[in-house]
């Protein structure tokens, strides 16, 4: 099947088309429409589908900026949340910067209901959220991944006797993770963003009718892999930053360094980001992704952003040479005002870009003040630039290596997450990265720069999805707080690690397959954990805490491209 | 929200460790707690930093202890993790990284003794002896530091390991020890010669509640703090007086050790004893992070919280003031006693006991002699017999140069340490050790 890929991204809206045997037949771009950004994907669809005959079955990935634009700039639909905390932190010190009220109803670490909601207080909740203009709502509870009857309860009787709302969503279903001031700001988001999702895909589904062959719609989540359209409906916050997923996406597919510890700098004018990947995976954000002000438990790719770029300004403070963070604007050699990096490397001839005579100019004009030649300086310049850089890695690294782990063999065995290879992609690269790795002494390679990478690492992402799996067998119970699904188990002497591994293998499959998820790879156990319950001296069960995940992945794409 | 504190957190709950799969002091322990972390974001707070530990090498092991024979053969990985752990709190407070720094962390310390013939009380080294030693090492001799310990068991190993140590403190309240293991920790222990009066055991009755042990800590353990002026305070942060405990006896509350935390103001906390895991632990450690980060923790309370159940009775109200104010009168007087009359008037102080390891089923008897200088707190010599539930028998000596020890003392030491050596004398000795820990010098010679 063919892949076509489109990233809408601030800017413009990339489009690539990757053949059965992923090589890239073509790109495209057009500038994003931000007022209808529909338009603008349906027009580069046009124009990439123009080569393609109307009998080739083609799957489609799209990665929107529609949630993660929502969100920064505060629109959606005005939502209230309806908190159940129990006792704990003081919900109100939160300082939450959207309307929360709080009813009564404690949950406790084992999923043991300790009190009930009392329906009058909730109706009452609910009418005081309407009143006060909220149009849909999000119920969260304390610990309800591991029961959510509160949440559950919480909804029915708003169904049942409570004002209407366009949206209910409950923080179990999305998210097994256990984080209470998290599962508020998702479930909060997720609820606000959804109206506006469900409406895109509506008219998206009406644009793709008329093209018989577009078989399959993916939409691109945060952790790089896809979701199906109708699942982006329910879960619209996992499409949040997509586009630098679509990136790392893209520089994992072109790589020729595929099972390797890898650490991919992406170096851009204003801003350079660097990801880790360790044994050809990449690392997760811990505890999820943060957008603006907000915590969530949308699991997302790590990227370490600093103010590092081409068109960096640069200081000169007390003999130092200092780049960023801010950007300087155009390099002089392209008609700028300011100096920055990129006129240090078209000086030194390390690249070709604009007229060189005019950064030389600006260099000495600076030189003469320390005493140098413009030669020495640009040295210089270029030097401070890789030196920032590897520090900003090393640093990254050392945080990384950092991360608390809770068992005593991670302590005395950590995995071995250094990088072996650096793979740059972005304009300065070419300057930069072999420079910069040769001061961390790391081989390096640098990805063709790519009209279109993101929308390439849209068409090359796998699909993904994850369940959380808690058993506990001393309260015969088994929950998947994502499906909302619950068991009460017999037999529960026979349950042992494999019997969980393979239920939760199961589960997932069959979740995989009813959400139309039938292509994906394989079910893989990304986190476990299993403990004796002891009461007294007695063994009185196991709790098993079992994550299984379709990982994330991406097909890799040929780099002999003839496009 | 941002923690008014900066506290440094280090969380090492060591899920794939136990001393046996249905001791207390197993895998589980901390599950519980960790998940009630998570769930409360404690985490995500700004000024709550989590830190991972590291192994400690034998050099931080040996200032505080004298592992027989060898600390590699009584120091196992997960032990070595917790005194990294606690060596790495104090180092980000020493540091001014953080404010405050809590090793939330197992396998516990505070009833390993100065020498360590094997596991008691669920613990083979003493995690914040440790540290306070590694504290000295950076910040030099004259450092004064106090322990407060919060654990319902007498925090013996503490004070065996510091009581004859002038520049140290060490308070403990705890369940009487008539009526709770290690059966010591009487307001009649006080410490050796050099420190007489700076050990300072406040024994409570079984069914103190919140009212008793905050009393206590408001009209005792501040008072002498106050007095005593120390530059870190250490708290042994147990958590079985909790009422839920199944170990003992006590009716303390989460919220009440949040209070308590609040009022001591520890510079570090080390997680100690504290069983009851699901019922306490979790809502004990999240009010002790929100106490230390200076957040509020008043909604924070245990499902099967009942303050009428929780009320202690006023028999105990009695004895808990008649405690106070016994160990109160006793720290005031400390300098009026005739240490003559105690300690005696031969150039050594002798003193001979027994200590008995329930973990391993070792029983141990100590003859120590201490020098009574007029210069420094004195040098010592132990003679320490271990034996085994099974019959093996072991015999060591140990020389111990204290802290600030003057030239006669460290001269005097050497030479027995060299007399017990060097195989003239029949003393039947499996063992000397040598221990200087302000030079960092530890030897050790196998005799038979």
């Amino acid at each position: 099947m063919l892949m076509i890929g489109i990233d809408v991204g601030g800017t413009n809206t990339d489009a690539a088309l990757l053949s059965e045997d992923k090589h890239v037949l073509a790109t495209a771009k057009v500038p994003t429409n931000h007022q209808d950004p529909l338009t603008s994907t349906h027009t580069v669809l046009e124009k990439i589908l123009a080569d393609v005959s109307n009998n080739q079955p083609v799957q489609l990935h799209l990665s929107t900026t529609l949630s993660t634009n929502a969100i920064i700039e505060g629109k959606g639909e005005p939502t209230a949340v309806i908190a159940i905390p129990g006792p704990g932190i003081n919900l109100a010190n939160y300082g939450f910067d959207f309307p929360v009220y709080t009813v009564q109803g404690y949950i406790d670490h084992r999923g043991r209901l300790v009190r009930d909601v009392d329906k009058e207080e909730v109706l009452a909740a609910a009418k005081k959220a309407k009143v006060n203009g909220a149009q849909s709502l999000a119920v969260v509870s304390k610990f309800s991944p591991r029961n959510s009857q509160l949440e559950t309860g919480v909804r029915d009787i708003i169904l049942e006797s409570g004002p209407e709302f366009h949206q209910i969503t409950l923080g179990h279903k999305l998210s097994g993770s256990l984080n209470f001031p998290r599962r508020i700001m998702s479930a909060y988001l997720n609820t606000r963003v959804a109206s506006q999702q469900i409406e895109f895909v509506k008219m998206l589904k009406a644009v793709i009718a008329s093209y018989p062959n577009i078989t399959d719609v993916r939409i691109l989540k945060a952790d790089g892999g896809t979701m199906t359209l109708d699942d982006s409906c329910v879960k619209p916050i996992e499409t949040i930053l997509s586009g630098p997923a679509a990136s790392l996406n893209a520089a994992l597919a072109l790589s020729q360094y595929t099972q390797d510890n890898v650490v991919v700098v992406d170096i851009g004018g204003t801003t350079t980001d660097i990801a880790v990947v360790v044994g050809g995976k990449a690392l997760y954000q811990r505890g999820g992704a943060v957008i603006g002000n907000y915590h969530t438990l949308v699991p997302a790719l790590l990227t370490c952003s600093i103010g590092l770029g081409g068109d960096s300004e640069i200081h000169f403070i007390n003999n130092q040479i200092e780049i960023g963070p801010k950007r300087a604007g155009m390099a002089i050699c392209c008609g700028g005002e300011q100096l920055t990096p990129t006129d240090a490397a078209v000086a030194l001839e390390l690249t070709r870009l604009g007229d060189r005579s005019r950064a030389i100019a600006a260099l000495e004009q600076i030189a003469y003040k320390f005493s140098l030649t413009w030669k020495e300086l640009a040295q210089l310049i270029i030097n401070a630039f890789t030196q920032q850089l590897s520090q900003a890695i090393d640093c990254l690294y050392h945080k990384l290596k950092q991360v608390p782990v809770y068992t005593v063999s991670e302590i005395l065995a950590p995995p071995d997450i250094r990088p072996r290879v650096m793979v740059g992609l972005g304009g300065p690269a070419p300057v930069f990265i072999p420079l910069t790795a040769k001061r961390l002494g790391l081989p390096w390679e640098i990805l063709p720069e790519h009209e279109s990478a993101n929308g390439i690492g849209a068409a090359a992402a796998c699909s993904t999805v994850a369940i959380t799996l808690h058993v506990d067998t001393e309260q015969e119970l088994m929950v998947i707080p994502e499906l909302g699904y619950k068991e009460q188990l017999c037999q529960k002497m026979l349950i042992d690690q494999p019997w969980v591994r393979k239920t939760a293998v199961e589960k997932l499959t069959a979740y995989a397959s009813q959400i139309g998820l039938n292509d994906c790879g394989d079910v893989q156990i990304v986190e476990e954990e299993a403990f004796n319950i002891v009461r007294g001296f007695n063994t009185t069960g196991r709790i098993f805490n079992i994550r299984a995940q379709i990982r994330p992945g991406v097909y890799r794409v040929a780099g002999d491209s003839n496009c | 929200m941002t923690a008014q504190n900066k506290v440094g957190l280090i969380f090492f709950p060591a899920f794939d460790w136990c001393i046996t799969p249905d001791h207390p002091e197993r895998e589980e322990r901390l599950l519980y707690t960790r998940d009630q972390i998570l769930e409360e974001g404690l985490f995500d707070i700004p000024g709550i930093e989590e830190y991972r530990p590291f192994v400690a090498e034998d050099q931080y092991i040996q200032r505080a202890h004298i592992c027989v024979p060898s600390v590699v053969q009584r120091v196992t990985e997960p032990h070595r993790i917790a005194v990294g752990g606690c060596i790495l709190a104090a180092d980000l407070v020493l540091n001014h990284h953080v404010d405050r720094a809590f090793a939330l962390l197992r396998p516990p310390g505070h009833h390993a003794f100065r020498i360590v013939h094997g596991t008691r009380g669920f613990c083979t080294v003493n995690n914040e002896a440790i540290m306070a030693e590694h504290i000295r090492h950076r910040l030099g001799p004259h450092v004064r530091i106090a322990f407060v310990d919060t654990d319902a068991h007498h925090g013996d190993g503490t004070q065996d390991i510091f009581y004859n140590d002038p520049n140290i403190l060490h308070i403990s309240l705890h369940q009487d020890g008539r009526t709770l293991y290690p059966g010591t920790g009487f307001i009649t222990e006080r410490g050796g010669p050099a420190a007489y009066g700076q050990t300072i055991n406040i024994p409570l009755p079984p069914g103190t509640g919140d009212a008793g042990i905050l009393y206590a800590v408001e009209h005792l353990v501040l008072p002498i703090l106050e007095e005593w002026q120390p530059d870190y305070i250490i708290n042994s942060a147990g958590q079985d007086n909790h009422y839920s405990d199944p170990l003992t006896n006590m009716k303390f509350s989460a919220r009440g050790y949040a209070r308590l935390t609040e009022m001591l103001n520890p510079d570090i906390v080390v997680l100690e004893g504290g069983y009851s895991i699901e019922g306490a632990l979790p809502y004990v450690n999240v009010g002790l992070i929100l106490a230390l980060a200076g957040l509020d923790y008043s909604h924070l309370q245990e499902p099967d919280w009942d303050q009428q159940r929780l009320q202690q009775s006023p028999m105990v109200d009695q004895i808990v003031i008649q405690t106070v104010d016994q160990v109160k009168k006793l720290w005031e007087t400390r300098r009026q006693v005739d240490k003559r009359k105690l300690f005696g008037n031969e150039p050594f102080f002798t003193r001979q006991r027994t200590i008995y390891y329930d973990t391993d089923e070792i029983m141990e008897t100590q003859l120590e002699q201490i020098r009574l200088c007029e210069h420094c707190s004195g040098w010592r010599l132990i003679y320490s017999t271990a034996i085994r539930s099974y019959g093996h028998s072991t015999k060591i000596a140990a020389v111990i140069v204290p802290w600030l020890a003057c030239e006669q003392c460290r001269s005097a030491a050497d030479e027995c340490y060299q007399r017990l050596t060097d195989g003239k004398e029949k003393n039947h000795l499996h063992q000397v050790f040598y221990q200087d820990s302000e030079r960092d010098m530890f030897l050790s010679e196998q005799l038979r």
